[in-house]
């Protein structure tokens, strides 16, 4: 692996988690584990900032001024620090350090309507992506690999105050 | 009133008008109604909705190649393939691709055909998010958003068209479609947006990962400014990623906290 490679994980790893704070969108609860049933440490009203510490799945660990603990990152709004260098960092980390940032200095490349609208067919490249399709056993076989077990989950019903 | 009828009712109503008289007005209208490319307004043939499919991401990927990459898009596709095994389409034969594009967007043509922009895919941190974004679009698919607004949009231009004979079985597709890849920039409802970010975290929960995945995404996202232009289809075409991180908030609730998915960052492709 080349050293900036290394580098750039490094910093990936380190500022993904640190660079970013949030502020709630909703009262919620700060947790001393990421679990609904763990112990309530304070109670959070809507509108609190909070510093990312780290992130596990449904859950941020978050500093504030009533201490530290877990709440469920859809409570959250995230932003970037503030400040010009550290959010130009933490977007050099993000993951489109070394690769998106490279290309995009090579020419942009976008897809707006404009260009939708033009687009002219392309057999080559339909039967191409059609080559790569996995069959359903391929599929499960690949999930396998990594331990990934199907579970049963309900449909979500739309929430009633939702649009 | 069926598609066929509600064809032929347009038909009709502009024969009618235009007095057209010297021709077997029976026989046209049982033409006119054959040609369509489907049988009734309740939905399209499975086979039908692959061939329009088909000519969308067609048309897509003249406009953005697939990434030269076999081995990503070979993972992308195990990935999806998995997670489109949750659903209720299970046997549709998708097929999953990532294109070349700076911009960050994901798209889902009609039969299972489904994108995902280079400029989103280098944000992904894991593959549970992977998984996420594509459980969306997955969503699209198997409720039929695009094919319903192909339906409603096209149906009076399409029935003009038949009537003044200027369309033939070959050029079918192309005329409900519209221009190039257009369809898939056209905004949905966003109450489909919503149902397709429902729908995407459960797949994504069920095939085992972080139901997570895709609001971890959309908050990630949320930060582009609106200004910048990798972002302005995405954000002009879906409601912005705080008022879709809202309304997952309150679906989801506490309903996933029991389930430990997994995130696998590790197996996540990276693209050189």
């Amino acid at each position: 692996m080349k050293p900036q490679i290394i580098l750039i994980m490094l910093l990936t790893s380190a500022f993904a988690q640190a660079g970013e704070n949030g502020t709630t969108i909703k009262a919620d609860r700060l947790r001393a584990a990421p679990f609904s049933d763990a112990a309530t440490l304070a109670a959070l009203p809507a509108g609190s900032r909070v510093e990312i510490l780290k992130k596990e799945g449904g859950w941020f660990q978050v500093k504030t001024i009533k201490g530290s603990g877990w709440l469920r990152m859809l409570s959250l709004r995230v932003t970037k620090k503030t400040g010009s260098e550290l959010s130009g960092l933490a977007s050099l980390a993000t993951g489109r350090a070394g690769t998106g940032k490279i290309v995009s200095t090579t020419g942009i490349r976008g897809l707006n309507e404009e260009q939708l609208k033009a687009a002219k067919y392309d057999e080559q490249q339909v039967t191409l992506v059609e080559s790569y399709t996995s069959s359903r056993a391929e599929a499960q076989k690949f999930a396998n690999l990594a331990k990934l077990k199907s579970k049963q989950v309900d449909y979500l019903p739309a929430p009633a105050s939702g649009d | 009133m069926t598609f066929k009828n509600r064809v032929l009712y347009i038909a009709i109503s502009t024969l009618s008008l235009s007095c057209a008289q010297a021709f077997d007005l029976g026989q046209e209208l049982r033409n006119a109604a054959q040609a369509l490319p489907g049988s009734g307004l309740s939905g399209y043939s499975a086979q039908e909705e692959v061939a329009i499919g088909r000519q969308i991401a067609g048309n897509l990927l003249g406009a953005a190649p697939l990434v030269a990459d076999k081995k990503l898009q070979k993972y992308v596709n195990n990935v999806g393939r998995q997670v489109a095994s949750m659903s209720e389409r299970p046997d549709l034969a998708w097929h999953f691709g990532v294109i070349e594009s700076d911009d960050i967007n994901a798209f889902a043509a009609p039969g299972g055909y489904i994108f995902v922009t280079r400029g989103l895919y280098l944000r992904l941190n894991n593959e549970a998010e992977l998984a996420g974004v594509l459980a969306h679009e997955i969503g699209h698919v198997i409720k039929k958003h695009h094919l319903n607004i192909l339906q409603q949009s096209k149906m009076l231009d399409l029935g003009s068209q038949l009537i003044s004979r200027q369309i033939d079985g070959n050029e079918k597709i192309t005329k409900l479609i519209g221009s190039g890849a257009e369809i898939v920039s056209r905004s949905l409802d966003k109450k489909a947006e919503f149902e397709a970010d429902r729908i995407g975290v459960v797949l994504t929960a069920r095939a085992g990962y972080d139901a997570y995945g895709l609001p971890a995404v959309l908050q990630e996202i949320g930060h582009n400014s609106p200004d910048d232009n990798s972002v302005t289809l995405l954000f002009k075409t879906h409601p912005h990623p705080d008022a879709r991180l809202a309304q997952l908030s309150l679906a989801m609730d506490d309903r996933f906290d029991k389930l430990q998915g997994l995130t696998l960052a590790k197996r996540f492709y990276r693209i050189k």
